[in-house]
């Protein structure tokens, strides 16, 4: 696919401005109406989807040169594809994609700009997004005695993913989800070292080809392993190899779970007990790469047919409805003690972190200024902490509170359950 | 045509640096063309400059520097349609900043707002206080503020009647850069009254079809608001775009009905109104009854298939909303009499609490109207004739429809079963009818359709003496229901001229000066 299989998705928009908000039908007062992290804080339209499908329309028809603004513009989101669900309650067309594609448009013809340029290289050398070394991928596994399935038959792979395997901070997160694994009795292993990134942030930047790369390398080792799950708490990660490697048929069949997922069933086929008390009142943050837009890809044959009233249907469209929302709850509520408390914003209308689509480099400022009203919403429930599923997500919320001084605490599911059982 | 440095500067002086534009990916998306009416030409002019004024003072001061400059202005608020400039020379201000809810009175029953607060936020939090405001039927999208949103014509004007009608007090910057506030709010600085004491100006600002961008800009405005029986929060569940209603909650109803002729329909509506048993009140067509609820065109063709085969009549909507027990059985009873007495007939899907709570919601909200008319194609056309009488209204949708017949058979416009809706206004004091045109504005043969059977229709109004629309906009348009209408046009271009002289703010929607 290119910009220009969307061009009749993009000139579809009609203006309506329903992209900007949340559901119409899910809001719930004068607060947190607004779901657009990008055009919630540069105002101007062309941040918004619909600003960014007209504009796509100008770019096919060449009216605009990829001058920095252009860039700038396009850069500053963070592809949280929050404005495609909003704008799939009344049409059907693609938002999100359509804006991938100018990513990847832009990538192609040579245009990026230096600090994703900086992130790339650090994948093409080191296999990572976080700039690091690639020996110490494995770190966080020393001391404990967890199989390797580049050498050991294993039917589950645990991938870390890159956020926590190089973070020190985040390697809690790690060896908790394998104690639990192993305390479910669950016969798994790593790939250690010769773990890599699963290239969907690559993707989401706009560098397609190094997606690619990245997802034929990973699908060789996994295959090869004959491993038939994979596990990640990385929702990143979780997206790329359940819904873009199946986009780009690479997927052959793997079953790919989300840790929530996973821990979910364990609990409910009594293999982990949370029996232990956890006093406390939480929120839970829906990551966008878990929830909105971690439901399965649909294959389309790309055509339109004409229907009964003369008006074309297009193809089914992935509209949120199938996200992992409910297993990351149902593992918080089968934690004894603990009060949980929804947001107003939440599920397939959650607002970003303000991580994704490569802000957390491009412009951390942004990012902090998203997580930021994200830690207000929270506060706003009276909750003491905000669990989340996701490393990027609790990265950029723990370096906003840095900035801002809050005193509310961010937890993965892992962790809270880790306590309880 | 770039902006002057002198007046960019100065520009930018007032919103500063962050607030201001003119870089082309900018002024590009702002140049789309929006939906309404599309044409084969994708983009309009460019705007010069983009301003994002946080408050009434730089809205003022902007206006100001566009009179001394001699350049014009154009301000919008979420931007649907209306708004776009007519050729070089104009600047835009984008009110996105001026999003505040100012006050809400629940003993004085109003609200004040500024332009960018939309219509569900505003309602969202009169529920939360027991009230409810009427809502643009072209969406919950849309601006709360009534001269901002266009006519105001919804599904609620049953009950919570339009725009023109609540407008309350209002703060106005006047095209050549006067701030005044007029009604209460002008001598008192309250704002519970929109005609004095203090100046009224409503009839001035408003016109039949408010200014669409030519008269100045709106700044902050009260509007009356309503009494709300349902829940602060209404039971919706479910995960886009299924969303399902838990429950109907007590006193609300949904009927769809459907009558053996046209004149016992407007029979029942006429005494519907007459015993003030409505909270909306629709006669609509049952193929767009639950498109809001359907997922995608395809599923509403199938819908418009199947409901064409149950109800082979003329059908309404309407949804009670009842303040106790009591009331609810006695609007259910005269709803009864009613329906015996004009031979009406209810469908049961209104009975399944799931389609009917969401149905309700979804028509309290306004959510439906985007996909109702632009998910086809993204480009649709309402052909309206002036507000009127429930009778005038079938009358003009029935000789409209023969003509736009026509068109479908040239393939001129799409065939997609010819929707129409009328929404009662005041419990049947006056109605409002759309027969919605769709089409594929890329295809020339079609685009031309568009714009040729909507001309025809005003045609129709004019010639069949149906009133003047509160869509019609531009001089050609008013000039041609001007002759048939004691000459009004001479009227709008005498204020236009008077709050006008330098012709700073861009009219194309709304008449120029010129005769």
């Amino acid at each position: 696919m290119a910009l220009e299989d969307y061009r009749s998705d993009m000139e579809m928009c009609s203006r309506c401005s329903i992209c900007k908000f949340v559901p119409l039908e899910r809001l719930k007062g004068y607060q947190h109406a607004n779901v657009c992290p990008s055009i919630s804080r540069y105002k101007f339209h062309a941040y918004s989807g619909g600003g960014r499908m007209g504009f796509g329309v100008a770019m096919l028809e060449k009216r605009l040169d990829y001058a920095d603004k252009l860039l700038e513009v396009i850069y500053n989101c963070q592809m949280c594809g929050a404005c495609d669900i909003s704008c799939k309650t009344a049409m059907d067309m693609e938002v999100l994609e359509a804006i991938n594609e100018m990513r990847i448009k832009c990538v192609k013809e040579g245009h990026t700009i230096p600090a994703l340029d900086g992130v790339i290289n650090s994948l093409r050398k080191q296999g990572t997004m976080v700039p690091g070394v690639k020996a110490g991928r494995g770190k966080w596994v020393e001391g404990l005695e967890v199989k390797d399935f580049t050498r050991q038959k294993t039917k589950v792979i645990y991938h870390a993913g890159c956020r926590t395997s190089y973070d020190r901070d985040m390697w809690g997160i790690a060896r908790t989800t394998a104690a639990l694994l192993q305390k479910a009795g669950i016969d798994f292993g790593i790939g250690g070292e010769n773990e890599s990134c699963c290239g969907g942030r690559a993707y989401q930047m706009g560098y397609k080809e190094d997606f690619l790369r990245q997802a034929k390398r990973n699908m060789a080792l996994f295959q090869k392993s004959g491993a038939e799950i994979l596990v990640t708490g990385c929702a990143d990660g979780y997206h790329a190899f359940k819904t873009l490697y199946d986009k780009y048929g690479v997927k052959n069949g793997l079953e790919v779970l989300h840790t929530t997922e996973y821990l979910d069933r364990l609990i409910k086929e009594g293999r982990l007990k949370p029996t232990r008390k956890v006093a406390m009142r939480v929120t839970y943050h829906d990551p966008c790469h878990l929830g909105r837009l971690g439901e399965p890809y649909l294959h389309w044959p790309q055509e339109q047919v004409p229907v009964k009233t003369n008006i074309l249907a297009p193809k089914e469209l992935r509209r949120g409805t199938y996200g992992i929302y409910e297993p990351p709850r149902d593992v918080i509520r089968s934690i004894p003690g603990l009060k949980f408390v929804e947001m107003d914003r939440i599920k397939e209308y959650t607002w970003c972190c303000g991580s994704g689509g490569g802000v957390n480099d491009s412009n951390p400022g942004f990012a902090r200024w998203t997580a930021e009203e994200r830690i207000n919403e929270a506060e706003s429930t009276g909750a003491e902490a905000i669990v989340t599923a996701c490393p990027w997500c609790e990265k950029t919320f723990k370096d906003a509170i840095k900035e801002n001084g809050s005193k509310i605490k961010i937890y993965d599911v892992v962790e809270l359950l880790a306590k309880a059982v | 045509m770039a902006l002057k440095r002198d007046i960019y500067r100065a520009l930018e002086d007032v919103v500063g640096p962050e607030n201001i534009s003119e870089d082309s990916v900018i002024l590009d998306s702002y140049a789309w063309r929006s939906g309404l009416l599309a044409g084969t030409e994708k983009f309009v002019p460019r705007f010069e400059a983009i301003t994002l004024p946080k408050d009434t003072a730089e809205v003022q001061a902007i206006v100001r520097l566009c009179n001394r400059f001699g350049i014009q202005f154009k301000a919008s608020s979420t931007g649907w349609s209306y708004c776009d400039p007519s050729g070089p020379g104009i600047i835009k201000l984008d009110l996105r900043r001026m999003d505040r809810i100012l006050e809400i009175n629940e003993k004085s029953m109003y609200a004040v707002v500024e332009p960018y607060v939309i219509a569900t936020q505003l309602q969202a939090e009169l529920m939360k206080r027991g009230l409810n405001c009427n809502v643009n039927g072209a969406g919950g999208n849309c601006s709360a503020m009534p001269i901002v949103g266009h006519a105001g014509l919804g599904p609620l004007s049953e009950s919570g009647s339009y725009g023109e009608r609540n407008q309350l007090a209002l703060e106005w910057v006047t095209p050549d850069g006067e701030i005044v506030r007029l009604g209460s709010l002008g001598s008192l600085n309250k704002w519970f009254c929109g005609d004095g004491p203090g100046p009224s100006l409503r009839g001035i600002v408003r016109g039949n079809t408010v200014p669409l961008g030519g008269l100045g800009v709106f700044t902050k405005a009260a509007q009356k608001v309503y009494h709300w029986p349902g829940p602060p929060l209404f039971p919706i569940e479910g995960v886009s775009p299924d969303f399902i209603s838990s429950e109907i909650p007590p006193g609300f109803m949904l009927g769809n009905f459907y009558v053996t002729s046209t004149e016992n329909m407007i029979k029942a509506i006429r005494k519907i109104g007459e015993s003030e048993i409505g909270f909306e009140l629709m006669i609509m067509n049952f193929a767009s009854i639950d498109e809001s609820l359907l997922r995608s065109d395809a599923e509403i063709a199938d819908e418009f298939e199947q409901m064409s085969r149950t109800a082979q009549a003329p059908t309404f909507m309407l949804i009670i909303a009842a303040n106790s027990p009591n009331d609810f059985e006695y609007k259910k009873k005269v709803l009864q009499l009613i329906m015996e007495e004009t031979g009406g007939k209810m469908l049961p899907m209104a009975e399944d609490p799931k389609f009917a709570g969401s149905f309700i919601w979804s028509f309290i909200r306004c959510t439906g109207a985007n996909s109702g008319c632009f998910r086809a194609t993204g480009a649709f056309g309402g052909m309206v004739p002036g507000t009127d009488i429930l009778d005038v209204m079938v009358n003009y949708v029935q000789r409209a429809a023969k003509t736009m017949e026509e068109f479908i058979r040239k393939d001129m416009l799409l065939a997609d079963g010819m929707i129409s809706f009328i929404q009662m206004i005041e419990h049947g004091h006056q109605a409002h009818a759309e027969l919605l045109t769709r089409y594929f504005p890329n295809d020339p043969k079609q685009a031309r359709g568009g714009a040729e059977f909507n001309m025809e229709a005003n045609k129709i109004a004019v010639s069949g003496r149906f009133g003047v629309p509160h869509h019609v906009w531009s001089d050609s348009v008013h000039d041609l229901y001007g002759p048939h209408t004691s000459h009004y046009t001479k009227w709008l271009r005498s204020i236009k001229k008077t709050f006008d002289p330098n012709a700073a703010s861009e009219a194309t929607n709304y008449i120029t000066a010129d005769e």
